[in-house]
């Protein structure tokens, strides 16, 4: 399949080592702001950036290292997917768990 | 071949090789990787488990002929009534419609010649097997009595019985789903004949995709809940135990979010069969195909919005109840949309009624009365009264039974034909659907009422005053049984004496009817394109359906 | 047989193409997406394990903060990093594939796999370090310690919140293999500082004999034991996943070897890849919601 074949070589070995540093880079950061006190800006601010760094890192290791930037529609609908119902899965939970005490039955 | 042909020939006794003659030791069954094969597999092996979920219905049934518990104790009761929802849901209506009828019809219906991942189909049924084969162990060394949803604090802590090995079972058993499911999506996305697209597929194949994202969206998360329950078991670290800090109610959102997709796992299919019953034996274009289609993936995704009304009185938050209430509402409408366009499809459509036209109508009365019930349960206020009594039992009963297993005798009562080559009894068959019919309406609608009177359920003794009403489910109950044990028997009895039935029994345009019955094991002797559009029952669809109709009905008389 | 064999002549059969498929290019989509499909499956498996850690540390945010900042982030660190790097050498497989350069393709293989194997090294030297300290979550399977005066000494009578989290590990008498935990200072830290949550206040104390509360060392250690529970299954399951890996890695090494892999026929590799970089995304997300998260109270 050489049509398959160009396709998949949009990444070359310096654009591969790039995409590692930015990896070793974001594990590196990671690290350092969580040693850092940031929830006296908001509480939750050192659990956001660890979250924001991870995703960050996700989505490079899925865009060029898994080949998804040139893929097909469905393969993003797939990465995107799993996640939006990763994302219900907690919402729905945590919808009941953040809300207990908030009225009662017997009114 | 050319179409017009393949109608006529099939009356023609030109012994030709089909997917049942080409081999016939063992290892050719065991070994293959022939869709049609694995569907006749599951077909049997699912037919057993049926038969063993049966058995345990008719000893709750008989237990509950009288108020006291005096056929079986009640801790036998407890695990009889485990052990039949455990086998008929696991075992039964999950695997049931997809992996036979699906397995067998899906790529015959897009003009595939097997589905995309063969090897995989193979592995799903032996994981099938393997997790069936723990389960039925499990109930051999004593059995299971937690109820089917496992709820902790008991399952982990409390229970003497095996939920381990049932556990595991269910955990391997899951596997089994998402391949099934894996299978279908690659399949529909990859293997459709040419001029086969997405809106010319069958619904039936609609609802299989819709049921697979089901499949592989929910099914990983209860088996690592089963599996987080088995080491919570095997270990008591406390994550479900409240007494060390665990969360019960953490096992009962995990388990749901599953679970209750799951039973879109097991109506998707069987809304797929009616789509195409309707469509044939009423001879016209289902109606709204775009909205029954897209209905199907609106259920599969809603499907998971709206666990949380399982857990109304468990003590989740009001809000999360609120939340959840309101969302089943919404659940409801695609639902109805395919009640709505069934029905505008039979309107001056010209009716047959056959065996599956007889389940099909069947199944629009039961389901609509089961959803409409479930509606009354989803609403949060009344709930309060009815959680845990008949009338949830009669509700789910009403769409599982009166949903599912009525769409699943209609499915395999219509191609039954193009799977074995051979017609069933008529006769038989509609006085069979008659008896299911009525007996299960015997059987379920008393229990709408012994709930409302606040029967509880799971209990093997009851007031007196309920009896009467227990009395009529039972002996519906064995209505219902001779209803279900009949076409085990003349559709046995078909694959011998059982008249050829031809290519094309029912005039349908699909392509599932376009190759020989039997299909050969590579479904199409040359590929099909596709030029018609779905349920074209008019010339456009290549055959000459109302011209060979009359020819048939000529050389009958 | 005979319609196998009748139907076969239809098609031109490419190497490596399964009967049922028409081409190649359909063949490579059908398993691509399906792979996909089977990664969006194990992202809900592992997503069942999230959710649990989502709901529980939310509800007890200092007992996971008190187990995270046990764990070794420089391990955790040193983990990451050698996952990244093996993600890179599985990427460079699948590119010398892409450019059949067979040598090439070993080579990264062998890489890979010994970084993966790196991996499960450094994982196991963790787990001893939790066996040691009494950290496995399950009765019976940690170090037992007999009861010795030196051991007695060590303060085990304090209450739990002067429990100082900087001095070395002590071990603690443990004649049965149980989990335990006597540091309990960050209830008392959060409690000072007021920011306890409602479930935290339930879950810690006890009413003392004066009315008043009082932080419990065993109430606090069963939720401190739920973290170490998920810990263990996470990461366990994570490794197994890593084991299955490279069990992959070995056929994939083998079939290059012999030089199955060209820019005609990648496949197997790129598969194997997908599989390779999703256990490593799993990880990333891991490393800093076990290891980190919580750790800025201690600084």
């Amino acid at each position: 399949m050489s049509d398959n074949n160009s396709e998949h070589l949009h990444m070359n070995i310096p654009k591969y080592i790039g995409i590692f540093m930015i990896l070793v880079v974001g594990t590196i950061a990671t690290y350092f702001a969580a040693t850092v006190d940031m929830d006296r800006f908001f509480p939750g601010a050192n659990t956001l950036v660890a979250l924001l760094i991870a995703f960050t890192k996700m989505t490079f290791v899925m865009l060029f290292f898994m080949h998804v930037y040139w893929s097909k529609r469905l393969i993003w609908l797939a990465a995107v997917g799993s996640f939006f119902w990763l994302a219900i899965m907690f919402a729905y939970t945590m919808q009941d768990y953040l809300t207990r005490g908030s009225g009662t039955f017997s009114g | 071949m050319n179409a017009q042909t393949a109608i006529t020939e099939g009356h023609a006794d030109t012994p030709k090789g089909n997917y049942l003659t080409n081999g016939s030791t063992l290892a050719s069954w065991l070994l293959t990787k022939d869709h049609k094969r694995i569907a006749i597999m599951y077909l049997i092996s699912v037919s057993v488990f049926f038969m063993m979920g049966g058995l345990y219905a008719a000893t709750i049934r008989l237990e509950l002929l009288t108020p006291a518990s005096d056929l079986v104790e009640t801790a036998t009761y407890n695990k009889v009534f485990t052990q039949h929802g455990i086998l008929m849901i696991f075992f039964f209506l999950i695997p049931s419609i997809p992996a036979i009828l699906g397995n067998f019809l899906l790529p015959l219906m897009i003009g595939a010649k097997d589905l995309a991942l063969p090897r995989i189909n193979l592995i799903s049924l032996y994981i099938y097997w393997l997790g069936g084969g723990l389960t039925l162990f499990a109930l051999m060394q004593g059995g299971v009595d937690t109820g089917w949803t496992f709820y902790t604090p008991y399952s982990t802590t409390f229970s003497n019985s095996f939920v381990m090995f049932v556990g595991l079972g269910i955990f391997i058993n899951g596997f089994s789903s998402i391949l099934t499911g894996l299978n279908f999506i690659v399949t529909i996305h990859t293997m459709r004949a040419p001029g086969m697209t997405w809106f010319r597929m069958p619904l039936f194949v609609w609802a299989h995709y819709a049921t697979s994202l089901v499949m592989i969206l929910g099914t990983p998360v209860v088996a690592i809940t089963v599996l987080l329950l088995a080491i919570e078991r095997a270990t008591h670290v406390g994550i479900f135990d409240p007494s060390i800090g665990g969360d019960p109610i953490l096992f009962q959102h995990m388990f749901w979010f599953y679970s209750h997709p799951a039973v879109y796992i097991m109506i998707l299919p069987g809304m797929g069969v009616i789509s195409e019953l309707i469509s044939n034996f009423s001879r016209k274009k289902v109606f709204g195909y775009e909205f029954i289609a897209f209905s199907s993936i609106a259920i599969a995704v809603f499907g998971f919005l709206v666990w949380g009304h399982h857990m109304f009185v468990s003590g989740q938050s009001i809000y999360a109840g609120m939340v959840f209430s309101f969302l089943t509402m919404v659940v409801a409408v695609p639902s109805a949309i395919k009640m709505f366009n069934w029905t505008a499809t039979l309107y001056k459509g010209s009716i047959s009624f056959d065996t599956p036209m007889l389940y099909a109508l069947g199944f629009m009365g039961l389901f609509l009365i089961g959803g409409l019930t479930g509606l009354f349960l989803g609403a949060i206020g009344l709930t309060v009264h009815l959680t845990d009594t008949y009338f949830v039992v009669a509700h789910f009963h009403y769409v599982m039974v009166g949903g599912q297993v009525i769409a699943y005798l209609g499915g395999i009562h219509y191609w039954w034909p193009k799977m074995t080559g051979r017609m069933y009894s008529e006769f038989w068959g509609k006085i069979s659907a008659m008896l299911v019919f009525v007996g299960f309406n015997l059987t379920f609608f008393p229990q709408f009422i012994l709930g409302y009177q606040g029967m509880p359920r799971r209990y093997a003794a009851y007031p007196e005053e309920l009896q009467v009403l227990n009395i009529f489910s039972t002996a519906g109950a064995s209505v219902l049984g001779i209803g279900l044990i009949m076409p085990a028997i003349y559709l046995t009895h078909s694959l011998i004496f059982g008249k050829k039935a031809g290519d094309n029994p029912w005039m349908h345009p699909g392509l599932e009817w376009r190759t020989s019955s039997p299909p050969p094991t590579e479904n199409f002797d040359v590929m099909p394109v596709v030029t018609w559009e779905a349920y074209e029952f008019g010339e456009e669809s290549g055959l000459d359906l109302e011209g060979a109709k009359r020819r048939d009905a000529a050389s009958i008389a | 047989m005979s319609t196998h064999e009748t139907s076969d002549k239809f098609v031109y059969h490419e190497p490596g193409l399964q009967h049922q498929f028409e081409d190649m290019g359909q063949q490579e989509e059908s398993v691509s997406i399906g792979m996909w499909m089977f990664l969006v499956q194990e992202i809900l498996f592992f997503g069942g394990l999230f959710t649990a850690y989502l709901v529980f540390r939310s509800k007890y945010p200092m007992a996971f903060a008190a187990g995270s900042n046990h764990l070794d982030a420089f391990w955790g660190g040193l983990n990451t990093l050698v996952l990244i790097v093996s993600s890179l050498t599985m990427a460079l497989t699948v590119y010398y594939a892409q450019k059949s350069n067979r040598s090439m393709q070993v080579i990264m293989i062998v890489l890979t796999m010994f970084f993966g194997a790196t991996f499960l090294g450094v994982k196991a030297i963790e787990y001893t370090d939790k066996y040691n300290h009494g950290l496995i979550p399950v009765a019976g399977l940690n170090k037992k310690i007999k009861d010795d005066k030196a051991a007695h000494e060590t303060g085990h009578e304090k209450p739990c919140w002067e429990v100082d989290h900087n001095a070395p590990a002590v071990e603690h008498p443990n004649p049965r293999g149980d989990f335990q935990w006597t540091d309990c200072s960050l209830v008392k830290l959060a409690q000072d500082k007021n920011f306890l949550t409602e479930s935290e206040k339930i879950g810690y104390f006890v009413k003392d004999e004066n009315g008043g509360d009082r932080i419990d060392a065993n109430k606090f250690r069963d939720k401190v034991r739920i973290f170490f529970f998920l810990y263990f299954v996470m990461t366990g399951l994570h490794a197994l996943h890593m084991i299955v890996g490279l069990g992959l890695m070995l056929w994939l090494l083998w079939t290059a070897f012999r030089g199955h892999y060209t820019s005609e026929y990648y496949m197997p590799v790129e598969m194997s890849g997908l599989y390779w970089h999703f256990v490593d995304i799993v990880w990333i997300f891991l490393f800093p919601l076990l290891y980190l998260l919580g750790r800025h109270f201690l600084h």
